[in-house]
């Protein structure tokens, strides 16, 4: 039974079917993992360690997060097939009026769209590490923390990004909130730069936010800032984001099936 | 109750709908206002709807902008919960089970479409195949027939993005009909298409409903379509059933049903001696179009022997009144207005 998950491919089909945008994306990849390498190699110029990283893990902390952050990137606005868009269009409606639920829908295109921004992910990294600019897991036991953990916090990124895509029932626009999670995201995951060069109160703060699991634990994993012996209280804090945002976006669900209210027609 | 059970393939029973917005006054007080404490306004787009379609049926819902008919659709098709009011489709509550119903229904809301904006629009099929689990040989069986009735094939690998509006509609109506659903809704399904392609769109909806007895509700503004497509029409306005019937029904109450086409050898004015029981309409030279006058009820064989006695004439035929005319007479009639707004006043809407 295909049961519908050919919906997970419909962002890699388009992709793949207009091959501007295939090459403008591996461009944009290419220069930004080429600033990231520069910038990290000049800023360690005449130092030893910086927030506890030597300069070859802060080189891979910096390209790895360039490359993670490619998976949700791929751009849907073109597919005019945003929340936001479908509920501006009206063509929310055919969402209701098929035998798949929206919210497994919408599941299997966040899937389908990880997977293929991950194929992106994994060719970069291959890239680098055959190039010799980025070093490899700091162990084998660093490897499989990063994976374990790497996963965990690509789920909770897809709640963070589900709940702000659920307000779009509510309030017709939801720009301001997109905007200040993905300012959050990228500044309080580590994605930016490692949380490892902000000051205490920061660390706390983002400590007590859901961001930091979906990319800081991971990539810190894999350049040996964290010990793999605190594999085990990360990982119960994922899991306590992830069944935490799970439970309250499945309550959203139900209540944005109850009002959706379609315009126009 | 299962679908063989239930009689009809919808029914509609006292449906209501109220939509409740935030109406914001203007300039920076009314912005002010609406934060602290916003004030509410509700529109009854749908107050009162009845009506019930058998298996196999096709019924045309009309009604001039406004109206209700969208939104009656919304309700039908699961979209919509209504305020008030019960709604059945094969057995079904589709607002209650959205997925079960999802399977017994197809849908064409024309000003949007289901397609993925950027892909070619099969692909689209093939998705929509996928999720409604349709056999690999009925979709391609399907498709062969889609093509042949729609000239789909010419198109259908540009992306939807590139389709002209009438092309569109038509991958949306292959779209909705794919997984060969017992009822369809389709809500202005002719938009944007040319008189050619609205009557290969006409065959393939006779087609759906004669070959294989599908149920189809459609809303439309083309009379040319009602008339050729539909036996049975329900008129609404201001969100009230006006009448559920026959065109033929909507042309005696609503028109004056027909008229008399007589060219006269002399050139007269028709008016001075007109026969008992029609009066003149129009006179351009010989040509005078006369209609009953409604004081003895003349039938139009007795209309065309008192013309004919009346005058020399070399030319006579009766016309059936334009439908538009009807319709026109129909949207406008001040009667059901005032009986209609003196209902809404006593009502209290939940
Ligand atoms: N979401 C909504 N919020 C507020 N009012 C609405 C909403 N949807 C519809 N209405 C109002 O309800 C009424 C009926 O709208 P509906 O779309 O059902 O009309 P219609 O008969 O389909 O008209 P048309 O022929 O123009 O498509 C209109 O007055 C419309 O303004
Ligand atoms: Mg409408």
């Amino acid at each position: 039974m295909r049961e519908g998950w050919s919906t997970a491919g419909i962002t890699a089909l388009g992709e793949l079917l207009s091959p501007s945008r295939l090459t403008g994306t591996a461009a944009r990849m290419s220069v930004q993992l080429f600033l990231v390498v520069c910038l990290w190699h000049a800023l360690y110029s005449d130092t030893e360690t910086s927030g506890g990283l030597d300069e070859g893990q802060a080189v891979a902390y910096g390209v790895l997060a360039v490359l993670a952050l490619r998976l949700r990137d791929t751009d849907r606005w073109i597919g005019r097939d945003m929340v936001i868009q479908q509920i501006e269009f009206g063509t929310i409606v055919y969402w209701f009026l098929r035998p798949l639920a929206p919210w497994r829908y919408y599941l299997r295109r966040a899937v389908g769209d990880q997977l293929y921004g991950f194929a992106w992910a994994a060719a970069g990294y291959v890239v680098c590490l055959l190039a010799g600019v980025m070093d490899p897991p700091a162990s084998a036991g660093a490897a499989g923390a990063f994976a374990v953990t790497f996963l965990l916090g690509q789920s909770v990124l897809y709640y963070l990004v589900l709940l702000t895509d659920q307000m779009c029932f509510w309030a017709v626009r939801n720009d301001s909130a997109v905007e200040i999670l993905q300012f959050a995201q990228n500044l309080l995951s580590g994605g930016y730069a490692a949380l490892w060069y902000f000051p205490g109160w920061f660390q706390t703060m983002s400590a007590l936010l859901p961001f930091q699991a979906t990319l800081s634990v991971p990539l810190s994993f894999y350049v040996g800032r964290l010990p793999v012996d605190d594999l085990p209280r990360h990982l119960a804090v994922q899991l306590f984001w992830v069944v935490s945002l799970a439970a309250l976006t499945r309550l959203v669900w139900r209540r944005a099936e109850h009002r959706v209210v379609s315009q126009g027609g | 109750m299962t679908a063989r059970e239930s009689e009809f393939a919808i029914e509609a029973r006292g449906l209501v709908k109220t939509f409740r917005t935030a109406r914001r006054r203007p300039g920076a007080l009314g912005m002010l206002r609406a934060l602290v404490a916003p004030e509410r306004v509700s529109t009854t787009a749908v107050a009162d709807v009845s009506f019930s379609v058998g298996h196999g049926q096709l019924l045309a819902l009309l009604g001039p902008n406004g109206a209700g008919k969208s939104t009656t659709i919304k309700m039908l098709t699961g979209i919509l919960t209504p305020s008030a009011g019960r709604a059945s489709v094969m057995g079904i509550v589709p607002y209650r089970e959205r997925v079960r119903n999802a399977r017994n229904i197809g849908a064409v809301f024309g000003q949007r479409t289901q397609l993925w904006w950027d892909l070619p629009a099969r692909e689209s099929f093939r998705i929509l195949r996928d999720i409604y689990g349709v056999a690999d040989g009925d979709y391609r069986s399907r498709m062969r027939e889609f093509d042949d009735l729609l000239e789909l094939s010419s198109f259908w690998d540009t992306r939807v993005r590139h389709l002209s509006l009438g092309q569109r509609v038509r991958c949306d109506l292959a779209a909705a009909l794919l997984h060969d659903p017992p009822v369809v809704f389709l809500d202005e399904p002719t938009i944007g298409m040319d008189v050619v392609v609205k009557e290969q769109v006409r065959l393939l909806l006779r087609d759906q409903v004669e070959r294989r007895g599908q149920t189809v509700l459609l809303t439309t503004h083309d009379m040319t379509e009602v008339e050729r497509l539909a036996e049975r029409v329900v008129l609404i306005n201001h969100g009230h059933i006006v009448l559920d019937g026959t065109l033929a029904e909507i042309r005696t109450r609503f028109g004056s049903g027909w008229r008399v086409n007589a060219t006269l050898v002399q050139t007269e004015p028709a008016t001075g001696r007109c026969p008992p029981g029609l009066r003149v309409v129009r006179q351009d030279g010989a040509r005078v179009i006369f209609e009953p006058d409604g004081t003895d009820g003349v039938a139009p064989p007795q209309a065309l022997k008192r013309v004919i006695d009346r005058y020399e004439v070399t030319d006579i035929h009766i016309q059936e009144s334009d439908l538009e005319d009807v319709m026109r007479a129909a949207y406008l009639d001040d009667r059901a207005d005032r009986e209609l707004d003196g209902e809404l006043d006593g009502e209290t809407v939940a």
